[in-house]
């Protein structure tokens, strides 16, 4: 049985603060997260033509790290981390990976050598569990999966992360019919249930290699609702169900912790902040550098807590300036630097709020992720924390009453997104208190709905 | 501290929105008549039991159980995805009434005792290698909502199923949906095979990774933006325009 988290690592929302964790991770070559500084970590994807072979793909990511790392000490970066995302290949085959792995880490300890600059590896395998039509989240690829750990660490990632999607086949039909119950039941019941399995094992590798169980990210569910919501002239759903969606993930990621994850929490877990106060454990998040993979609307405000700061990820190829990691990289570096500077002169609060209040009122999302709010709702979701379905339930509902609240002068809604807001909060208070009844109900509502729902195969319940 | 975000962004959904609620636009759109009215009126709430009363007491009162689906059913769902179309209504409105009409349909086909001839066929599928598929399945409900029998081959689809099954259906049009720069490609290989075979299918193809340049490289590919082109492309198809044509509707530049 893993201990869940009843309280918060955090006595006052205003302790939060970017650079700095209760609980800082070293990397092997010295790069600490959490312990006063913020890194930049840099994300980048092969071309697709680098995929047909393991020796192109491992080239490719030769001379893309050696690009880093040239332009890391001609711009005097004091530290730098680099994320590779397994292409599919890469975790299918446990030695490609691992191959990868070695030929980074091997390039950063010549630099580390040379420099003495700090730097740390993350490793991301694909969650390869799904067959064509259907997830498989147990049996033979989840032992393919624990081989790429094993691989990558041996290989000498420094950090070990995944986006699993434990949950996802029940959200990609909730999330497209307003399904409130059907969000609580995907992300924060069937979700948690995975991460706790998942990460109980990533964590026993992490240990036997010396490595960093580092973290996980509802990616596959609550960014998936972030991305369906889209701009603000979007109209395939309501941000407001969006940010309920993503209050959720906040004890689906939180589970990986419970279950051994030490940080630094994944770069797309928009949810960190949230998680950060009840773990106190370092967090990569991504915004206004990664607009080279995706647009969001709170690009500044999700700096607010970074320990790492990312750009999700970028093709590699040329650009004027450089490589495409080489110019992105810099930007992290920079964007660091900045915040470092307000941390060395006292200005780190003062910095925080106004990247804060740069996007709080963009939108109802960065409204609720704003630290304040975001403190709320952890303090909601450590209230019943031993209960992975009442901590999501409390966690939705609390992201509605922050909404509610809400100066309507300067947080302006739309009638369209005040009226999901207000469906929805009648759902939830319609919701049972009991998990038992929760759970089977669900169980039973889904397994009629939902053709590719197969929980017998899927879930250790 | 604290700021009045006025000078710093604007939010342009607010600004923009009309006066009226959706309900009050929809309830100009109703037919005037019972039980059309009524049912109209579940369909947009997406209240599928109330959709299958109203369709209860208009076949005891009478009404032909197979021609009730043209004459309310359908008409109940374009108010709903004109309202979509016109940006009043979202997403999840129009699939919650698309499930609450497709229930009815079944309904209605099960006291008929027969089915009508859907307006039209149409394949969608996601490209090999992609798993990405819910723009596919809201391109597949929104297709359905629009009275077309649509065959769903799912995600990651080999391109010789597509080209077995564009065989074995006779659609009048295909789709494709690929979220990545490394999966479209299967594309110009489906439309390349389907040349072979001579087949000239118009095939419809849109998804995050997609864009209008890449699809005009292929002969048969016609770009779609949103999943809401798809069933605009099958009408067009059904009013006579050629490749050409729909190429010219809706290629933007
Ligand atoms: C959700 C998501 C996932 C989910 C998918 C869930 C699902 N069931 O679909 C999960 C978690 C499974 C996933 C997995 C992966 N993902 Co992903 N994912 C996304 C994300 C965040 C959003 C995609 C989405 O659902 N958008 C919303 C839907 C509604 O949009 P849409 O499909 O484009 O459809 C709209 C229109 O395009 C249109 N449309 C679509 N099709 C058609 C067809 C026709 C005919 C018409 C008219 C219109 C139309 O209609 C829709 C509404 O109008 C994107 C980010 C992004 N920037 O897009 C990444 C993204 C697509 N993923 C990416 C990657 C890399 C992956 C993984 C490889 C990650 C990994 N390392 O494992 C795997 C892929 C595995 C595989 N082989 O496919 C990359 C792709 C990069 C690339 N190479 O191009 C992206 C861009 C993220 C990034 N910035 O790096 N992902």
């Amino acid at each position: 049985m893993v201990k869940r988290y009843t309280s918060l690592a955090y006595k006052n929302a205003d302790d939060m603060i970017f650079g700095k964790s209760v609980y800082p991770v070293k990397a092997e070559l010295g790069l600490e997260v959490g312990a006063g500084y913020v890194t930049g970590e840099v994300n980048y994807a092969p071309r697709p033509e680098a995929g047909v072979s393991k020796e192109k793909l491992v080239s490719e990511y030769r001379r893309l790290t050696t690009d880093i790392m040239a332009r890391a000490v001609q711009v005097g970066f004091p530290g730098i981390s680099l994320e590779t995302e397994h292409v599919e290949q890469m975790t299918n085959n446990p030695d490609w990976g691992g191959e990868v792995a070695h030929v980074q880490k091997t390039i950063m300890e010549e630099y580390h050598e040379e420099y003495g600059i700090k730097t740390a590896l993350r490793h991301t395998p694909g969650d390869i569990r799904e067959n064509r039509d259907l997830l498989a989240l147990i049996g033979a690829k989840y032992d393919t999966l624990m081989e790429s750990f094993e691989a990558v660490a041996d290989a000498g990632a420094d950090f070990l992360s995944i986006e699993t999607m434990g949950g996802k086949e029940i959200l990609d039909y909730a999330i497209l019919r307003n399904d409130i119950p059907g969000l609580v039941y995907a992300i924060g019941c069937l979700g948690s249930i995975d991460m706790t399995m998942i990460w109980e094992d990533i964590r026993k590798i992490a240990d036997k290699k010396g490595r960093i169980a580092a973290g996980d990210t509802d990616c596959s569910q609550a960014n998936t609702a972030m991305f369906i919501a889209g701009g603000l002239l979007d109209k395939n759903l309501a941000h407001t169900i969006a940010i309920i969606a993503r209050a959720i993930s906040a004890p689906r990621t939180l589970a990986g912790y419970e279950a051994g994850a030490q940080g630094p929490g994944k770069d797309c877990g928009y949810e960190n902040t949230i998680v950060k106060a009840i773990t106190g454990c370092p967090i990569a998040q991504e915004g206004k550098t990664s607009t080279c993979a995706h647009s969001d609307v709170m690009g500044n405000l999700v700096m607010q807590c970074c320990d790492l700061w990312s750009n999700e990820s970028v093709e590699y190829h040329g650009e004027f300036g450089g490589t495409s990691v080489q110019c992105w990289s810099e930007s992290l570096n920079y964007d660091a630097a900045m915040l470092n500077v307000a941390t060395e002169t006292g200005n780190a609060k003062m910095l925080r709020d106004i990247l804060v209040l740069s996007d709080k009122y963009r939108d109802p999302q960065g409204y609720v992720l704003a630290y304040d709010n975001a403190y709320s709702v952890a303090e909601a979701i450590a209230k019943d924390g031993d209960d992975l379905y009442l901590r999501a339930k409390n966690a939705a509902i609390a992201c509605c009453d922050i909404l509610n609240a809400a100066d309507k002068k300067k947080l302006v809604m739309s009638k369209f997104e005040t009226n999901a807001l207000n469906d929805a909060k009648a759902a939830l208070d319609a919701m049972t208190d009991e998990a038992d009844t929760f759970m089977s109900d669900s169980m039973e509502k889904y397994k009629a709905e939902v053709a590719v729902f197969r929980p017998d195969d899927n879930y250790k319940f | 501290m604290d700021v009045d975000p006025s000078k710093i962004l604007v939010r342009y959904n607010v600004a923009k929105e009309k006066a009226q609620t959706p309900e009050e636009m929809a309830a100009e759109m109703y037919p005037s008549t019972e039980p059309a009215k009524t049912i109209c009126a579940a369909i947009f709430d997406g209240e599928e039991d109330d959709v299958i009363e109203g369709l209860e007491k208009a076949i005891e009162g009478g009404a032909d159980a197979v021609k009730l689906i043209d004459d309310v059913l359908m008409v109940g769902m374009k108010i709903v995805t004109d309202l979509y179309d016109q940006g009043v209504i979202f997403l999840p409105n129009v699939m919650m009434s698309a499930d609450a009409m497709l229930e009815g349909i079944e309904y209605c086909k099960e006291q008929g005792g027969a089915a009508p001839k859907p307006k039209g066929k149409v394949v969608c599928h996601v490209a090999e290698g992609d798993v990405h598929d819910i723009g596919k399945s809201i391109v597949a409900a929104l297709l359905r909502a629009a009275g077309y029998e649509v065959v769903d081959l799912g995600r990651d689809v080999p391109v010789d199923e597509v080209i077995a099954a564009v065989k074995k259906e006779s659609p009048m049009m295909l789709t494709g949906t690929a979220l990545m720069t490394t999966t479209m490609y299967a594309f110009k290989e489906v439309n390349d095979r389907l040349l072979e075979s001579g087949i000239k299918v118009p095939f419809q193809c849109g998804g995050g990774a997609v864009n209008q340049d890449f699809v005009t490289q292929y002969e048969l590919g016609v770009y779609g933006e949103e999943a809401a082109d798809a069933p605009k492309m099958a009408d067009a198809i059904l009013s006579g325009k050629g490749l050409a044509q729909l190429k010219e509707q809706f290629h933007k530049h």
